[in-house]
């Protein structure tokens, strides 16, 4: 059995490449004057958030990798090492991407997590990086256990995820506007990834995808882009703070709040910390199928559309 | 990579990236055209709830809006705009204007700049204790 198998961490070797890219984007909206904004307090948190998500990897990485090891001592199967492993690894860690990321949406506890990486109103190469610390504490780390107990090495997982990862960050910018047609038939691009930072109602809960837009369009998560709607980003309550430690546990907090307030059954607690954002055990606040609903009060013709079917 | 490269990459990086932006010009604060701007803002967020009146700023960075749940401040978050209702916000000079204290994590002190006749229409507007 492959026990002491190792790849880079390729997520560490690629923060050149993401300070270098970011900076060519930043150059090039400065110059041009178009292909997307940026601010400069929006872009320190976005960025203090990616360095608060690196380090938060090297403290409690092993809390993950001890569960991944564990699974793989039991596992009786052993795929091997080849590139076709490695690629078949890659393609299905994307789809166990595809479901966490729909999970980080419709999952409030996940969405402790996940909130801050779409908490900013601005879509450039450093919200890319405006990833979670708290990650470890969503559980998510289960999705990927069937991997490992088909045969995947941890440490081939792992190097997939980061892969994942890396793809994931170039197609945070409005400097680029469609690839060509086939491309975004199965890739996910920067015109399907708008969309997914969308708060417009037709946006919402749309395009999960890491790498293969495909999941969207087999699971009925897919949206397009549409010319006449410009995306929105953001919250659809925006913070009101650029302060990267409220950013990144302001929801947590949130769900201990209404978790623990006087007067809720046992099931209301629980839904507080497990039912979609936006639930509420009065009704007081909006899922997004609420906020669908009631954009399709005010705009009826949008009833069938894409985003609204 | 060795940690204490990663450290420097990403401390310069971040250093150099405020910098350029700053020089850039992208810190300005997002100004409100006029009081239909603000409102626009305002509606992003709650599209469902009816404005009143709406006090604009002397510096149109912020904006006080009268609506069918109390009052709400929609004001500058850098490039953007917040807004949060004002129900139960606990208002205080400042030398510059005023503070207004929220029980929200993601928005727990909004400072706002205000001339001294201005806070007393705001403060009375708000019905906030001082």
């Amino acid at each position: 059995m492959t026990s002491d198998l190792s790849y880079p961490d390729v997520v560490q070797m690629a923060v050149p490449l993401f300070i270098a890219l970011i900076l060519i984007e930043l150059l090039w909206i400065a110059m041009m004057r178009r292909g997307g904004r940026y601010e400069t307090r929006d872009a320190v948190t976005s960025l203090v958030m990616g360095a608060g998500n690196v380090a938060s990897g090297i403290a409690l990485g092993f809390i993950a990798w001890g569960f991944f090891m564990a699974l793989w001592a039991i596992t009786p199967l052993d795929l091997g090492t080849s590139i076709w492993v490695v690629a078949l690894c890659f393609v299905l860690d994307d789809l166990r991407y595809y479901w966490v990321h729909r999970f980080g949406h419709r999952i409030r506890w996940v969405w402790a997590s996940h909130v801050n990486h779409h908490s900013s109103q601005h879509y450039n190469l450093t919200t890319a990086l405006r990833q979670t610390w708290t990650g470890t504490f969503t559980f998510m780390m289960i999705v990927r256990a069937p991997l490992i107990l088909l045969g995947f090495h941890p440490a081939m997982v792992l190097f997939c995820g980061g892969l994942n990862l890396i793809y994931q960050f170039w197609i945070h910018t409005e400097a680029i506007g469609r690839m060509p047609r086939w491309f975004e038939a199965v890739m996910n691009t920067p015109s399907h990834h708008r969309v997914h930072h969308g708060r417009n109602p037709r946006y919402l809960d749309a395009n999960y995808a890491g790498v293969f837009i495909i999941w969207d369009k087999m699971f009925g998560t897919f949206v397009p882009e549409r010319e006449d709607e410009k995306v929105d980003y953001g919250l659809v309550h925006n913070l009101g703070t650029f302060n990267p430690i409220r950013v990144a546990f302001h929801e947590w907090i949130a769900i201990f709040r209404d978790v623990t307030q006087p007067g809720l059954t046992l099931r209301e607690r629980l839904a507080y910390a497990v039912a979609p954002p936006g639930w509420s055990h009065d009704g007081s606040r909006d899922t997004s199928e609420a906020i669908k609903e009631k954009h399709l009060a005010r705009h009826p013709q949008d009833r069938g559309t894409p985003g609204f079917s | 990579m060795p940690l204490s490269v990663l450290i420097a990459l990403v401390v310069g990086g971040i250093a150099g990236v405020a910098i350029l932006t700053h020089l850039f010009g992208f810190s300005k604060l997002h100004r409100f055209d006029d009081a239909e701007a603000a409102r626009m803002a305002f509606l992003r967020e709650w599209p469902d709830v009816a404005t009143g009146t709406i006090t604009l700023s002397a510096d149109r960075h912020s904006a006080l809006i009268e609506t069918n749940k109390g009052p709400a401040l929609v004001w500058a978050m850098g490039a953007d705009s917040s807004v949060r209702f004002l129900a139960d916000a606990d208002a205080q000079d400042t030398k510059t204007g005023l503070s207004i204290r929220l029980a929200d994590l993601t928005a727990p002190n909004i400072r706002i700049r205000l001339a001294p006749d201005e806070r007393r229409a705001w403060l009375t507007s708000m019905k906030v204790p001082r």
